[in-house]
């Protein structure tokens, strides 16, 4: 019989131990006062969310392992991570997870939270500028392509004045930095 | 009509008022209205979303007609608002003292559907069936129906069968292939490009190996993964699938004898000329 390979050092282990003198015990709570967070609480980690999603191979915290780290509380891991923006917003997850938690609507609340604290991708942020001074995502500039299909040049009935008033009073006006 | 088909996919926008036109509905384009903020606005500012959105709504219900959309992302917006407005009385009242200031109100009495949707069930599929004029006779044809369509099932209330009775109709057979649920990678494409086009990859390469001879989508951002992409995955990958890229109304309008300029056929990146050559036999 072989003999068993000596071993130094500090022991092997899967994850990284948590410093739990870091956790945020209320994150939790936090989580299932927002839009459709009631139900995280009953998150059992089965990982069917995982399964089910897309992308998930390519992320260092699995859906279910966010979904627990928003249970102990890992709050500025789960702000500052990637995965959060990453997030396809297919809603498999979602829609497979045998426990109802709502998981494309709780990465939403993240994502909320977290633009709350100004951590918000470039682009997106980009974005938000774009929906404050334009009002919209896209604008016309080719009227003769649509005139070649007997469309009006403008698009009938438009006016992006309501949606910029709206979003000059919130969190996009005051990210995007209050518009021009 | 939204901000995305009629600044980047009017030949949508046109294909869907030339159906609209043969098949007897009547469209009004909404007055004062522009863009839903897409699920980027809602990442960043859920209340700022249910403001916007609860303001559509709202005009909606004021002029008393229901809306109808040719986009998956005014249509989750749209859906989604609605649902969470009916059914949170708190964010009901915050969102309605904003609409106050404007003269609106949001009380959820008229109906969100997507084009399809209303297709189905204001036309029916047999009064369709009755006028086509130059059935596509058996073309395969796979659909992307879309997440925010589909998903999440207790708010758009869509089912995909709809579609797929939709395609039938107009003389195609309907492809299915293991990916049809699977997302375009549109959303992905602010925080991740690369991502975003292995995503639309793996579902064009998905319905190719399932036999499909043209694709089919309902979304102005699905439009632009699956047909704009495919030129891109030339570069990224050095992988060519030509596989065209029909939005619905378009192959409803081919097959109601509708002429192809009518809809900007041209328009679409992939050439549809196949299905041209087909048609005239």
């Amino acid at each position: 019989m072989a003999e068993a390979k000596q071993v130094t050092g500090p022991p092997v282990t899967i994850i990284e131990p948590i410093d739990m003198s870091q956790l945020d015990s209320k994150f939790r709570d936090e989580i299932r006062s927002m839009p459709n967070g009631e139900e995280l609480a009953a998150c059992f980690a089965c990982s069917t969310c995982t399964a089910a999603c897309p992308i998930a191979n390519q992320w260092n915290y699995k859906p279910h392992q966010l979904i627990r780290m928003i249970l102990l509380g890992m709050r500025s891991e789960v702000l500052s991570s990637k995965e959060i923006w990453e997030c396809l917003t297919c809603f498999q997850c979602q829609e497979r997870c045998p426990q109802k938690v709502r998981i494309t609507d709780i990465f939403f609340d993240c994502k909320n939270l977290a633009a709350e604290e100004g951590k918000v991708p470039e682009k997106i942020l980009a974005l938000a500028k774009e929906l404050v001074d334009k009002g919209q995502l896209y604008v016309v500039t080719a009227e003769w392509e649509r005139e070649d299909l007997g469309l009006e040049p403008a698009v009938p009935g438009l006016s992006t004045d309501g949606i910029k008033q709206i979003l000059r009073g919130t969190r996009t006006g005051r990210l995007a930095g209050g518009g021009t | 009509m939204g901000c995305s088909v009629p600044a980047n996919y009017p030949n949508y926008e046109a294909a869907v008022m030339k159906v609209g036109e043969a098949l007897g509905m009547e469209f009004e384009y909404m007055t004062d209205v522009s863009c839903c903020g897409s699920p980027n606005l809602r990442s960043i500012d859920y209340f700022g979303w249910l403001v916007v959105n609860g303001r559509t709504l709202a005009i909606a219900e004021k002029n008393g007609h229901d809306i109808v959309t040719p986009c998956n992302g005014c249509f989750g917006s749209l859906k989604d608002v609605q649902h969470h407005l009916k059914h949170d009385e708190k964010d009901r009242l915050r969102v309605n003292k904003e609409l106050k200031k404007m003269g609106l109100e949001f009380k959820g009495t008229i109906k969100v559907r997507h084009i399809v949707e209303a297709l189905y069930t204001d036309i029916g599929i047999e009064e369709i069936q009755r006028k086509i004029t130059r059935p596509l006779d058996g073309v395969g044809v796979s659909i992307h129906y879309g997440c925010h369509l589909l998903r999440p099932t207790d708010v758009t209330e869509f089912k995909p069968e709809m579609l797929d009775e939709l395609v039938r109709a107009t003389g195609a057979r309907v492809v299915e292939y293991p990916l049809w649920k699977q997302c375009c990678g549109a959303t992905v494409l602010p925080a991740n490009e690369p991502l975003a086009i292995r995503l639309a990859r793996d579902k064009i390469r998905s319905m190719k190996e399932a036999g499909a001879e043209y694709a089919t989508v309902v979304c102005p951002a699905c439009g632009n993964q699956l047909d704009l992409q495919q030129i891109g995955l030339k570069d990224s990958y050095g992988e060519v699938y030509d596989l065209p890229v029909l939005l619905y109304p378009q192959m409803l309008a081919l097959a109601l004898g509708i002429n192809e300029d009518a809809i900007g056929l041209r328009m679409n990146r992939v050439p549809a000329d196949s299905m041209l050559a087909h048609l005239k036999g």
